[in-house]
């Protein structure tokens, strides 16, 4: 719990007024972009039609990502994922150095799916939805 | 047994009623097999033996659904515990290939960037759930997959064992500074190329992520899931939502030497929170650790529970209802019962009313003759068995028909009455009395030790009955009296016991009543020479038997036949001619005397008249009355229509009544002689001078005539007393106007006495014996003939 509180303060200190900037999630050119529904199960583990790669969980986007896709905390997000592992049903979403690193393994995979800053989008990528 | 019981054979079925009397030794198991299946008690039985059978499927049911469940919680627990520990090896060898690939990646070529060269290869578990950290010789972190640990360090009690071992170490549950969640390090030990020390490489993760495949659905809120180290402290357990670790157990006690390596469920109660679960425990193979899968076992019998509480009350409403209904068929059936005995009660009743209808006189409510005939039977049979003595007293009232016929049949009826229960306290209760005929009572006493007892009870039924009776306001003795015979001595069959007590009964009749006398085989001969008689006189009026002989009176001066007295004969065709002191005793005792009266009254009238009619001069026709004839109540008609049949003038009858009969109910007499005065006719006093008739009674009854009794003519001429008693006799009858006959004069001596006394008429052998009517007629005529008399012939 601690940790969660400390990462929000983070989080807004870090991002300041970008705080409200639009997180986009971002596939494969050539992939079908998921709704929103299916976004939340994907990164909750419940759907295996993306593979989804993470941000660090030290960046201010990755609380607010999770918020605005699934809809819940880190802690509940960290118990289903825990289940998923625990159980040998799937593997948590691989952690990305950066945004560049997000969108050259989204580009190079038709599966795979991530989440970017808006301003860090780029043609190599395709904007499955925009979370704000 | 006493009188007014009903006979042995109702008393018999009275006495076993329909309820059987408990301690009654023969036939018992019959009679409860018998009361077994009475409606009341069958549905008794019935009822507890369906009572029995839903408790007892009820009870099965439940200890079927319990041994069930319980069964499917050990199933469970197994198939969980067994599922539970393939992931958890799963998990930790992951755990400890990447802690083995970080040594070995260190031992062959040491960079500092290792980690993230791993991770970004995606050769470390994932970031969000494992922090992978490296540790120097000292145990400073020098590298991490998460830069915000970098601070911590390896807890330092573990680093130490953790030097020279090459194993897989893991660690306690620990909670770090600014984490409220229990955290888990799993490490390996760090080997330089030479193979030295070089540091330790440790995962780290939440303690929850063991237990995070706890599903309520599968084991409650209240079971567990659990790991626990073989150094006994608890590294993770959950129950529900709360994960809670580093309880300290004691490992052996939890996980038994026996069971050390294979799966065993149990029910136990977790000595960690004290909750009762069924516990499956399984030990590793690979790692210090065993698996521990718990389901409570409230949770679990929870719905058998439910079910069991459901069924406990189906049963429970199932019994009241069969318990209401069964109240209600006993009900029905007491009440049927209920009514069922009225009936036969009612029909018992009857039975019996109408049987002691059969067997009762309805006057006194004693047994009748046939009653008695019966008990009589048994008695002579058990008397003969158990050889005993028996007595039989026939009781006859002396002046009863006096009663009937002075004071009417009601007053004759109460009398009865009154005897019936005079005699029930004469007797024992072992005695009966019974009422045969009229005023016949017949006891029996079938107890009899000595004779002395009959002579006992006659004399005190003699005094009883002696005791003055109060009829119709007014006291009134009679007598009785009483024969007795005994078995066996005078007789050993019912007939013959009760005709010599008639037989003794008629002696003490004749021994002048009011006694009693037994029976002795002298007594038979005699009675049964008086049966046959009253027999034969039953039948003498309608064969004809009967005939009147005709006595002549004389003028004392003129010595010419003044009248005559008709007498009857009986002819009979075998016995020959019976005298009339032989045969009206009997006629009188049996009423037969009305009859012959009657024909006696109409033949001398008749004859009388013929005479008369044929030429003869009118002469008195004296004829005799009995008690019971001039008592009789007929007797007034009976005589008007006579003299209206014959025409025989009344002036001419005369009655001759015996002087006794005066004095015996006076006015009754006075009635009837007034009576026979209104008709005309004549009355005379028969046998006067003995009867004790007091010379005031004498004067008010209306009386023409006193005949002298034959005792004082008798002596008339040789005793002085008889003398003067007769002259007194004579004036006396003149000083009241009667005329004065002096009966039974056999001699002239007599003859001489009575003419010079004025006596008015004689009568008797010495001028004429009775004669027949033929005889009579041929007398009569000769002296009219002759125009003189034979008397003054003679004289």
């Amino acid at each position: 719990m601690n940790k969660r509180i400390v990462l929000l303060l983070a989080a807004l200190i870090v991002s300041g007024p970008a705080s409200a900037a639009d997180v986009v999630v971002i596939v494969n050119t050539l992939a079908t972009a998921p709704t929103r529904e299916q976004l939340a199960d994907i990164y909750l583990g419940r759907s295996r039609a993306f593979t989804p790669l993470d941000q660090s969980e030290s960046r201010p986007i990755y609380v607010e990502f999770y918020q605005k896709a699934t809809g819940r905390d880190l802690a509940q997000v960290k118990a289903a994922w825990s289940r998923i592992v625990f159980a040998g049903r799937g593997v948590a979403p691989r952690e990305m150095a950066s945004a560049a690193a997000m969108k050259a393994a989204v580009a190079a995979d038709p599966k795979a799916i991530g989440y970017i800053d808006k301003a860090d989008l780029d043609a190599s990528v395709k904007v499955a939805l925009t979370l704000n | 047994m006493r009188h007014d019981d009903a006979p042995p054979g109702l008393n018999a079925a009275m006495t076993s009623g329909p309820s059987p009397v408990p301690g009654e030794g023969t036939g018992s198991l019959r009679q409860r097999l018998a009361a077994l299946a009475t409606p009341s008690i069958l549905i008794a039985v019935l009822a507890v033996l369906v009572l029995a059978l839903i408790w007892g499927m009820t009870l099965n049911l439940i200890a079927v659904e319990h041994a069930a469940a319980q069964e499917a919680a050990m199933v469970s627990t197994r198939k969980q515990t067994e599922t539970y520990e393939a992931q958890l090896v799963r998990a930790v060898r992951e755990i400890d290939q990447t802690l083995k690939l970080v040594g070995f990646v260190h031992a062959s070529r040491p960079e500092r960037n290792m980690l993230e060269a791993l991770a970004a290869r995606g050769l470390l578990p994932a970031n969000m759930l494992f922090v992978v950290s490296i540790a120097d010789r000292e145990g400073h972190v020098v590298s991490s997959t998460r830069p915000s640990t970098t601070a911590r360090t390896i807890d330092p009690e573990d680093f130490a064992h953790e030097r020279q071992d090459d194993a897989l170490w893991i660690g306690r549950p620990r909670k770090a500074t600014g984490n409220r969640e229990w955290q888990l390090q799993f490490g390996r030990r760090l080997a330089a190329a030479d193979g030295s020390f070089d540091g330790v490489v440790v995962i780290e993760f939440d303690a929850s992520y063991f237990v995070s495949v706890y599903e309520a659905s599968r084991l409650g809120e209240h079971g567990m899931l659990g790991v626990l180290g073989t150094d006994g402290i608890m590294r993770v357990r959950r129950s529900g939502e709360v994960v809670s670790a580093a309880d300290v157990v004691d490992y052996a006690s939890v996980v038994p030497a026996e069971s050390a390596e294979s799966l065993t469920v149990a029910v136990t109660v977790n000595p960690w929170d004290g909750v009762k679960r069924y516990t499956g425990i399984q030990p590793l193979y690979e790692f210090p650790l065993a698996v521990i899968v718990g389901l409570s076992e409230d949770e679990q019998l929870a719905p058998t529970r439910q079910t069991t509480r459901t069924y406990l009350w189906r049963a429970a409403a199932g019994s009241v209802v069969l318990i209401l209904v069964a109240a209600w068929l006993q009900r029905l059936s007491t009440q049927l019962a209920l009514s069922r005995q009225r009936i036969a009660d009612e029909q018992l009743a009857h039975a019996q009313r109408v049987e002691y209808l059969a067997y009762h006189d309805n006057l006194t409510g004693l047994p009748n003759r046939s009653l008695f005939s019966k008990l009589l039977g048994q008695s002579i049979h058990l008397a003969h068995r158990h050889d005993r003595q028996l007595a039989v007293m026939f009781l006859d009232l002396d002046r009863f028909k006096q009663v009937n016929d002075s004071l009417g049949h009601e007053a004759g009826d109460q009398l009865l009455k009154e005897v019936a229960a005079r005699l029930r306290t004469c007797l024992r209760d072992s005695d009966t009395v019974a009422r045969i005929g009229g005023d016949e009572f017949v006891a029996l006493l079938p107890e009899l030790d000595q004779q002395m007892y009959a002579a006992t009870v006659a004399q005190k039924i003699l005094s009883a009955t002696a005791r003055p009776f109060l009829l119709l306001g007014q006291e009134f003795r009679v007598t009785a009296s009483i024969g007795i015979s005994t078995y066996p001595q005078d007789g050993l069959d019912e007939q013959t016991l009760t005709k010599n007590a008639d037989v003794a009964m008629y002696k003490a009749k004749e021994e002048g009543k009011n006694n009693f006398q037994f029976y002795s085989e002298k007594l038979n001969e005699h009675s049964l020479e008086r049966l046959a008689l009253e027999s034969a006189l039953r039948h003498a009026l309608d064969r004809g038997e009967f005939q009147l002989h005709y006595q002549a009176k004389r003028d004392t001066r003129s010595g010419r036949i003044s009248g005559m007295e008709a007498l009857v004969r009986w002819q009979h065709p075998d016995l020959g001619t019976i005298a009339p002191m032989q045969f009206i005793p009997i006629a009188e005792e049996t009423g037969l005397i009305v009859l012959i009266g009657h024909w006696v009254l109409a033949t001398a009238c008749r004859q009388n008249v013929a005479w008369h009619r044929g030429g003869l001069p009118s002469m008195t026709m004296a004829v005799n009355l009995t008690a019971r004839q001039f008592f009789d109540e007929g007797l007034l008609p009976s005589l008007s229509s006579i003299l209206a049949e014959t025409g025989m003038d009344a002036h001419l009858l005369e009655l001759e009544i015996h002087e006794s009969l005066l004095m015996r109910n006076v006015d009754q007499t006075m009635k009837i002689l007034t009576g026979l005065k209104r008709m005309g006719i004549r009355i005379a006093i028969d046998d006067f001078g003995i009867g004790y008739s007091s010379l005031s009674a004498l004067r008010q009854f209306p009386l023409d005539t006193i005949k002298i009794d034959r005792s004082f003519i008798r002596d008339v001429a040789n005793v002085a007393d008889n003398k003067a008693l007769t002259a007194a006799v004579i004036a006396m009858g003149h000083t009241l106007s009667l005329t004065v006959v002096a009966q039974g004069v056999e001699t002239k001596e007599q003859a001489d006495f009575l003419r010079q006394n004025e006596c008015d008429e004689f009568q008797g052998f010495y001028l004429n014996k009775p004669v027949r009517a033929d005889q009579m007629e041929a007398l009569l005529r000769e002296e009219v003939a002759a125009g003189r008399t034979e008397a003054e012939y003679l004289l």
